[in-house]
């Protein structure tokens, strides 16, 4: 394996680790990365945290579940607790959720930067003031279509059943560099096509003079008086077994661990927010598959992830697509085993899997609990679960209109259904809630921006209210959820809050521009 | 073992694929929470004891109920809502994936990526060699100024 200079693992560690720098980032997916490139190259010192390990393009294979245990938290399987549960998936390796996400880049919508200015006062956040770091986040991650050589046949049956209805459909925007279209975009990219941070961010950083430190966890930030002083760690061995400790003192420290680890780190760091916000009004983009069969070959493995979005219905908050699924993780959300399950998987590569992405109305929240951990908690609104099951509705008249035999649903208990006019009959008995399938890789809002201390963990620039010294720098600051991929959203703020720590910092280290900037 | 019997497809016992999904399995319950994998752990013994109180089995625990009556109660158990259910269902779910991770048992359902994605990987790189190239380079190429839009 070629590591990169300016990397440390934990093999390469023997002893306590002692550091000093201007700037700490906890994480190195979109926001830390993106944070650590910007920084270094304004000159600063920076040091990078991660706490997985370094796994460069060429260790990526198709084994799912191999990708599974080393490259995502607890092998792929957060569960947010309710009624419903929802499952989530956190990239947990250098690059972050980038290594392991479909790679679909687009901007945050219009409507949702006015939300968030109206609502929580928000300054600088308008589509024009946003629009010049999204086209260099753009820019940066080679974002655009993808070539049509790629496009596998299950997206261009959603696509067509999208069309038989008359609906709108947009080629999905993609950070690729040609994308060969392995569809293994959730196991890493095998050719490094997908420009996640793993190869843009984080070696632009490291060529810049950041050092990084691979499986490494941090397990507290430290302070002095109100302000940050730095953060405390440990190397993690394998098996998870503790390894050295690690110390790095810092004026600046940056949580980007996403929207659980962030505010699950302030939190065991004793951290407070003075508007009782962290933690709280997690969104997380409720997710269910369709599974549609077809009467031949499909081959969906073949062709890129996710080449299309429906978006005919966005203004109720709903985004459709079609995603494969490996052999592995389609035979464990379906509702069979055994002869049957054997039976319904030798049909693999006649299957198409196809689902709504919503946007939600409902919150809910991370807390850590002595003995257990950090533990987060969901509860599905009646308003969302209605929309979960008109997305379902909607993904499976598409799918029928392509030409799906069968289809089987995300709802426990559900009959397999053969036709539209079954489908309408079954939905128009109400769907308890408490039987959808529900999961999410789009966590968000656990640590929001407001102007109002009150409202807000941090300011407009992801500044800690209250804590000089402290930022954020993932989706944790998003006010409400972006109701599409959020990733280019995360790029493009900490694009945009690296340019205002940078020139806060030329006033007075280590504090908030907030503090120092008497005209915003 | 007598779980992964009982809910991957016949072919497990058939192709003498036990151990190799138990393997897998352990590495997955290794890489989880340790909370989870507590749960996940007293669930599977729960599960086995559980049996006992399941009318057909006549008080024997899962692992010593022959095939049909096994599979009767495994089919109760994943039906059931609530806590209960909800971890039988997760360990179902691990163990057939981890079924489906074999790379024998992916190519019996057609499932064979290494060549597709060596042949595409080849065409990337013969139709758009240069691009790819600058695009790379590009990576650590200086910018129009730190945090400049």
């Amino acid at each position: 394996m070629n590591v990169p200079s300016g990397l440390t693992r934990q093999a390469d560690v023997t002893g306590e680790v002692r550091l000093e720098c201007d700037t700490v980032i906890v994480g190195s997916g979109a926001g830390g990365a993106t944070m650590a490139a910007e920084l270094a190259e304004a000159g600063l010192d920076v040091v990078l945290i991660e706490e997985g390990g370094y796994h460069p393009t060429e260790s990526f294979t198709a084994a799912s579940v191999r990708a599974l245990r080393t490259l995502y938290r607890d092998s792929g399987a957060g569960l947010a607790m309710g009624r419903p549960s929802v499952l989530f998936a956190e990239g947990r390796c250098v690059g972050g959720s980038t290594v392991v996400n479909g790679g679909m880049s687009w901007r945050t919508p219009a409507d949702v930067l006015e939300r968030w200015a109206a609502d929580e006062g928000v300054g600088g956040i308008s589509e024009q003031d946003m629009d010049p770091y999204f086209a260099r986040a753009e820019s940066r991650h080679s974002v655009g279509l993808q070539d049509p050589e790629t496009i596998g046949r299950d997206s261009e049956l959603l696509k067509a059943g999208a069309a038989a209805q008359g609906w709108a459909v947009v080629p999905n925007r993609r950070n690729q560099l040609h994308c060969a279209g392995t569809n293994n975009c959730t196991s890493g990219c095998p050719t490094g096509a997908k420009r996640s941070m793993l190869v843009t961010s984080v070696p632009r950083a490291l060529a810049l003079g950041a050092r990084l430190f691979a499986d490494c966890r941090v397990d507290r930030i430290t302070r002095a008086g109100r302000a940050v002083t730095g953060v405390t760690g440990h190397f993690v061995r394998p098996g998870g077994r503790r390894g050295p400790e690690l110390s790095v003192r810092a004026n600046t420290v940056i949580a980007a661990g996403g929207a659980i680890q962030t505010p699950a780190l302030m939190a065991r760091s004793g951290l407070r927010s003075a508007s009782g916000q962290l933690g709280r009004n997690l969104s997380l983009h409720p997710n269910a598959n369709v599974i549609a069969f077809f009467d031949s070959d499909v081959t969906g493995w073949q062709g890129v992830h996710q080449a299309f979005q429906i978006r005919e219905f966005m203004t109720e908050g709903l985004v459709l697509t079609a995603q494969n699924l490996a052999p592995p993780m389609l035979a464990a959300i379906v509702p069979t085993y055994g002869r049957e399950l054997g039976e319904l998987m030798a049909d693999y590569n006649r299957i198409v899997t196809a689902g709504p992405l919503v946007t939600d109305t409902g919150t809910g929240r991370v807390r850590n609990i002595p003995g257990l951990g950090t533990q987060v908690f969901y509860q599905l609104t009646d308003v969302d679960a209605a929309r979960v099951v008109r997305g379902v509705e909607l993904t499976a008249q598409a799918l029928f209109a392509a030409g799906a035999g069968r289809i089987l649903l995300p709802f426990t208990g559900a009959p397999e259904i053969r036709s539209s006019g079954q489908l309408r009959s079954l939905l128009a008995r109400p769907v308890p809630k408490r039987s959808i399938q529900l999961y999410s890789i789009h966590l968000m809002g656990t640590a929001r921006m407001s102007e109002d201390p009150r409202r807000g963990v941090t300011d407009s620039y992801g500044a800690f209210h209250g804590v000089p010294g402290l930022f954020v720098a993932d989706a944790s600051l998003f006010p409400g959820p972006t109701g599409i991929n959020p990733m280019e959203t995360v790029i493009a703020l900490a694009m945009r809050n690296a340019r205002y720590l940078i020139d806060g910092r030329d006033r007075r280290p280590g504090v908030s521009p907030s503090e120092t900037t008497s005209d915003r | 073992m007598r779980l992964a019997e009982v809910v991957c497809p016949p072919g497990l016992r058939g192709h003498h694929r036990t151990d190799r999904v138990l393997a897998e399995f352990e590495l997955v319950l290794g890489a989880s929470a340790p909370a989870a994998r507590k749960a996940l752990s007293a669930a599977i013994i729960a599960l086995d004891q559980g049996a006992r109180l399941y009318p057909r089995s006549r008080g024997r625990r899962f692992t010593r109920l022959d095939d049909q009556t096994a599979e009767a109660y495994i089919r109760v158990l994943l039906a059931r809502r609530g806590i209960a259910g909800e971890l039988a269902r997760r360990i179902k779910a691990f163990v057939v994936m981890c079924y489906y991770e074999l790379p024998v048992v992916q190519r019996e359902i057609g499932y064979d990526p290494a060549p597709y994605i060596a042949a595409v990987s080849r065409r990337r790189l013969a139709s758009y060699g240069p691009a790819i190239r600058a695009g790379q380079a590009a990576v650590t190429a200086p910018d129009p100024g730190p945090g400049q839009p």
